[in-house]
């Protein structure tokens, strides 16, 4: 799923202080799953900004923000009426008019793609992390997948190196693994100490007897498929 | 026969022990500080490795050295990391070395710049150390990466890294294997204190056809030692060793004296030569030498 973490109160409320009503969207995705925006979260987030002063007009839920709806089913709908067609459990419905801007606490996707269907200003909640996953043991997140365009997994015993080692190598350990450890995430800059990739890649394929994987040199990867602007067309491996 | 470009390859070849050294790029644009370093290395090693930004601090450049030290007669070893650098300016920095005179060039993967005193810089890493190795390798043989032919090809041999200490050895070790399949002709480790490291290592590595360098690297102090022991990844330090320096009255001596006594047991194990990694105490180089009894 998409990692995010709520922005911190101070910056929302600065990126908030030019509009005169606000209205909150939700979103019932990853948000949700990791309760940073979803339901709770969002009726949470008008409580604060409300005791901050800030006129939170409406709010509500998207199912998901990373589908919303096409461009052409809200051709001719003003703002309000947008709001109303792609969000469900709306408070404030007669005020939505008054909002001036939106503040979504979805993920960067969700942001954009509200964006996208809105003529007034939409501002991001959360900062988004990366893709990955819940570890309950330990609570944190953990990133999984870099979406580099070209999956590895079948010779990396199911565990991403462009994703989980530092550096991205695709042809074994660097000298920085301290105690099977990464010594980058023992660095000061670092939040958590985490397993070298490597070894932990290592140990799976030993595990099922296909150390000869390792053995074998993978060519660099190709970054044509992982630039920026990336857009896919439907039915076209590329 | 194969071609030789460099008297460190040359000196290998001959199966003479082949001491290498080491030069620490200084912060700032102290030409002076290279050549004092040169001046202390020169009688007594046939080659010295130039740093690349090791942990990612600024300093330095690696080639300025390289030329420096070539100028005034030490052969450079130029080390080359993918930490800051794509396939496009690796093979052109390479290029541009060999057309300076460099003839040794030692491939790494390179430290994360989290690592250093640029902690937010962008980490390039588009290679590794086993692909550039093959890279340099491919150039050599007069193409590069994008296939286009070069009539002037960089004549230089190719060296790696090893991280002899580290816990598992066997992924160190395949990728070792890879590096001498993608072209590495020589292999220079990481710093060993240990002998066990040293006899492991040539157990370990006893079915390869490379020459290996174990790294020595003389202890100034015990706070140096603990230093090394919680910071540097694979490093063992024989208890034997800390109780030296606990009970120096001269720390430079005993300094000389360990790396001295390493610097046999290298010998003694059978490799081909030794990398001194000198860390300051460059004027004592030749004495760690002498009172090895190497030569």
């Amino acid at each position: 799923m998409i990692i995010t973490r709520q922005k911190p109160m101070e910056e929302i409320l600065e990126m908030l202080s030019p509009y005169r009503g606000v209205a909150l969207v939700g979103c019932g995705g990853c948000v949700a799953f990791y309760r940073t925006g979803g339901a709770k979260q969002t009726r949470e987030m008008a409580e604060k900004l409300r005791e901050a002063g800030v006129s939170v007009v409406a709010l509500g839920m998207a199912n998901r923000q990373c589908y919303l709806c096409e461009e052409s089913e809200v051709a001719g709908l003003s703002d309000a009426e947008r709001i109303r067609k792609v969000a469900r459990e709306l408070e404030g419905f007669a005020q939505l008019e008054k909002a001036e801007a939106v503040l979504s606490l979805a993920c960067g996707v969700g942001v954009q793609n509200l964006a996208n269907i809105l003529d007034i200003p939409v501002l991001p909640a959360q900062n988004t992390l990366f893709m990955g996953r819940r570890r309950v043991e330990g609570d944190f997140d953990l990133e999984q997948c870099l979406g580099c365009g070209d999956c590895i997994l079948a010779f990396t015993g199911g565990i991403c190196p462009i994703a989980r080692c530092a550096k991205s190598l695709m042809n074994g350990p660097c000298g920085g693994v301290f105690n099977g450890m990464c010594e980058v995430s023992k660095s000061r800059v670092s939040e958590h100490p985490v397993p070298c990739a490597w070894i932990e890649i290592y140990r799976k394929l030993k595990k099922q007897g296909r150390v000869q994987e390792l053995r074998k040199i993978r060519p660099p990867k190709d970054f044509t498929r992982a630039a920026h602007m990336r857009k896919v067309a439907w039915g076209v491996q590329k | 026969m194969k071609e030789v470009y460099s008297n460190f390859m040359r000196s290998l070849l001959s199966g003479k022990f082949t001491i290498s050294g080491e030069v620490d790029p200084p912060r700032d644009a102290n030409r002076a500080a290279v050549e004092e370093q040169v001046r202390h290395l020169k009688e007594h090693v046939v080659a010295a490795n130039v740093t690349d930004n090791p942990i990612g601090d600024v300093i330095m450049n690696t080639l300025a050295p390289c030329v420096i030290m070539q100028e005034l007669g030490l052969e450079a070893i130029y080390q080359a990391t993918c930490r800051d650098r794509n396939r496009i300016a690796l093979q052109s920095d390479i290029i541009g070395a060999a057309a300076l005179g460099i003839k040794n060039v030692l491939a790494l993967t390179g430290d994360h710049p989290k690592m250093g005193n640029h902690p937010q810089a962008k980490p390039v890493f588009d290679l590794d150390s086993v692909l550039l190795t093959r890279v340099l390798r491919r150039l050599r043989e007069g193409e590069n990466m994008a296939g286009e032919k070069l009539e002037h090809p960089p004549r230089i041999h190719i060296g790696v890294g090893l991280s002899p200490g580290v816990e598992p050895l066997e992924p160190e070790i395949i990728k070792l294997e890879k590096k001498v399949e993608a072209g590495a002709e020589f292999a220079q480790t990481q710093c060993i204190y240990d002998e066990k490291v040293l006899e492991r290592l040539s157990e370990e590595t006893a079915h390869l056809d490379i020459p290996i360098l174990p790294g020595i690297a003389p202890l100034r102090s015990v706070g140096m030692a603990k230093f090394m022991l919680a910071n540097v990844p694979g490093i063992s330090i024989p208890e034997e060793l800390m109780k030296k320096l606990e009970n120096s009255s001269n720390l430079t001596e005993t300094a000389i004296d360990i790396a001295a006594e390493l610097i046999a047991a290298v010998k003694d194990y059978g490799f081909p030569g030794v990398h001194l990694m000198p860390v300051g105490m460059d004027a004592h180089v030749g004495e760690m030498i002498a009172r090895s009894g190497v030569r």
